[in-house]
């Protein structure tokens, strides 16, 4: 890595109060981790917190796919065979689809990150396996990214909770306790976002393709939001449980600009729909590019 | 030298009169019991013992010095059994906190409950808004609080959810003041008074969403904090609406609840995560049954969302 070019302290200082000022207005507590991918020089928000990734780790899940398939050790383009039933429960996608298909990997890694489709995250994570996940996690220096749960389980554990509108029965959800569930920080979800960016990954055409598979999202009401200019590029990856809106990705400008960034959010509401604290992530992601673009 | 120890050997010797027999009762070598008492003669600068063959008798110093000690190890008994009631919670001071405009009546009852249940401790208790609670608990400078929701739960433990529901305040004159209640959508065109939004931007947003479901969007929003300012305000002004918890009766405005009970303050009490010691427990129970009985808050069981948005990754 290059040495750090780091924004003057007293510009990182003023983008990180108005970060928290942001976050305090849309009524959530939030991480935030903003890395320039070229220069080294970051934003950094209580950064370095556990927090409980749930989909986001479908973008670990992504990486390794692609890094197995460019060491040989798997092909992304092999066929699975997926019977209308015993799917994991989801809103879109596979997910809530009626009848049996046939699909490659790969393109079930498209509709994972297209719209978050549990489903078909939960057949690449048979393929793909935890162990290789975690691995692949530690080989590229993310040790506090680890997965326990595939989506059913988060699933599973969500429906065990009768009660996702009382802040009072939150504490007994595990999958909202990062020491018992799929975890990371904003730092390492911005690390790994930021070696695929890098080449780290894999290199070539794979890491084209993965890079391309990455922009797919269709949601923009989070980290997109925050960027709304027609010459700017955002990838990026949502996660979503009660009160819990992450989203992490890449914001690419057309002077070859290019910042990897995490945002995690915990709100005060339990309410399901909270504009204001997707938006905010936009917001503060948009304050940490802002300063690490500043002259 | 732990003095307490020595003084606790001198007694036993005292009592025996013997240091054998002194040194069995206290599982000590002999030398080791004798070596102690001479430090503590060394340390006072007295003799305490007339040593014989026939056992240890008391000098008249060391009688003077027996019944010392025996009102210095009486105190340190007294302040070890304080010291571990405290840590069971029994007594000492729980520092709580509740939210502004709870009621006088419900916090009366709530600190008449704490000391009926807990007698020897003391309630430290100030009125601190839900976000100064959630920073002080998480600071370790509050045990206990009550707090409005939403609030940031992280590291935190709540008691039951409890709802107080809100109404319209109208000027008295107002015609729809005339109604045993008010359809939220015929305040359309109206202004609300609210308290500042950095108060509770999650509670202050609620509030407005629940009332656009309603129907209700106001044209305006007046900032006001406090009942008094608030009934002034829509004393003075006719298009101006407050939504508030039934406040008591007072001539010039009425209160009337909203069609189908849409809005409510939902209230519970709150401590650290892991820290609800029996002091902390009493001051929930007092709370909660305070709230019920004073402030006429209910619990009510909470809806799950019935349209989740694909977004929303998981159906609920």
């Amino acid at each position: 890595m290059s040495e750090a070019v780091s924004p003057s302290s007293a510009t990182t200082r003023r983008a990180v109060t108005r970060i928290n000022a942001a976050f305090a207005d849309a009524g959530v507590a939030g991480q935030l981790h903003a890395l320039d991918i070229d220069s080294g020089a970051s934003v950094s928000v209580a950064a370095t917190q556990l927090t409980p990734t749930s989909s986001l780790h479908k973008v670990c899940l992504l990486v390794t796919l692609y890094r197995e398939a460019a060491a040989g050790r798997l092909d992304r383009t092999r066929q699975i065979d997926i019977p209308a039933g015993e799917r994991t429960p989801g809103l879109a996608g596979l997910a809530v689809m009626r009848d049996a298909v046939r699909m490659s990997l790969r393109d079930l890694a498209t509709l994972v990150v297209a719209v978050s489709d549990n489903a078909a995250a939960d057949i690449l994570w048979r393929a793909v396996g935890f162990d290789a996940v975690n691995r692949t996690m530690a080989e590229l220096g993310l040790t506090d990214t680890v997965a326990v749960h595939d989506m059913a389980a988060i699933r599973d554990a969500l429906r065990a909770q009768p009660n996702l509108t009382d802040p009072a029965a939150f504490a007994d959800i595990s999958v909202l306790n990062p020491a018992l569930t799929n975890r990371s920080t904003a730092r390492q979800m911005a690390e790994l976002f930021a070696a695929v960016w890098r080449d780290e990954v894999c290199s070539g055409e794979t890491a084209e393709e993965l890079r391309a598979l990455l922009g797919l999202q269709a949601w923009t009401h989070r980290m997109a939001s925050g960027f709304p200019f027609d010459d700017v590029r955002v990838s990026g990856k949502t996660a979503t449980l009660p009160t819990l809106r992450h989203e992490a990705g890449v914001i690419e400008y057309p002077d070859g600009g290019r910042y990897a960034v995490a945002v995690f959010t915990r709100a005060a509401s339990t309410a399901s729909v909270l504009p204001a604290a997707d938006a905010v992530i936009g917001t503060a992601a948009r304050i940490a590019v802002d300063a690490l673009r500043s002259p | 030298m732990d003095l307490l120890a020595h003084l606790r050997y001198f007694r036993v010797v005292a009592e025996e009169q013997h240091f054998g027999r002194a040194a069995t009762r206290l599982r000590l070598a002999q030398p080791s019991l004798s070596q102690r008492i001479q430090r503590l003669e060394r340390e006072f600068g007295v003799r305490l013992f007339d040593r014989g063959r026939g056992g240890a008798v008391l000098t008249p110093a060391g009688q003077l010095v027996l019944a010392q000690s025996e009102a210095v190890l009486d105190a340190a008994d007294r302040l070890r059994s304080v010291v571990e009631r405290l840590q069971d919670g029994e007594v000492g001071t729980l520092r709580a906190a509740v939210p502004a405009h709870l009621g006088g009546a419900a916090v009366a009852a709530l600190l008449t409950a704490f000391q009926e249940r807990s007698p020897g401790s003391e309630l430290d208790l100030r009125e601190l808004t839900t976000a100064e609670q959630t920073a002080e608990l998480a600071a370790g400078t509050l045990d206990a609080g009550i707090v409005r929701h939403p609030c940031l739960a992280a590291g935190l433990s709540f008691g039951p959810m409890l709802h107080q529901p809100l109404g319209v305040l109208l000027r008295g004159d107002d015609p729809l003041a005339t109604q045993p209640e008010v359809d939220l959508r015929a305040l359309t065109g109206r202004g609300l008074a609210m308290p500042p939004r950095a108060n509770s931007p999650a509670l202050h947003d609620e509030t407005l969403t629940a009332c656009a479901r309603h129907g209700f969007t106001p044209t305006a929003i007046r900032t006001v904090e406090g009942l008094e300012f608030t009934r002034a305000l829509i004393l003075s002004g006719a298009d101006l609406v407050a939504l508030i918890p039934e406040p008591p009766p007072e001539p010039g405005t009425t209160w009337r609840p909203p069609t189908g009970r849409p809005l409510s303050w939902r209230t519970s009490t709150v401590w650290r995560a892991g820290h609800d010691g029996p002091a902390v427990r009493v001051f929930a129970e007092a709370a909660d049954l305070a709230l019920r009985v004073h402030a006429g808050m209910y619990a009510a069981p909470a809806e799950r969302p019935r349209a989740t948005r694909p977004e929303t990754e998981f159906a609920l």
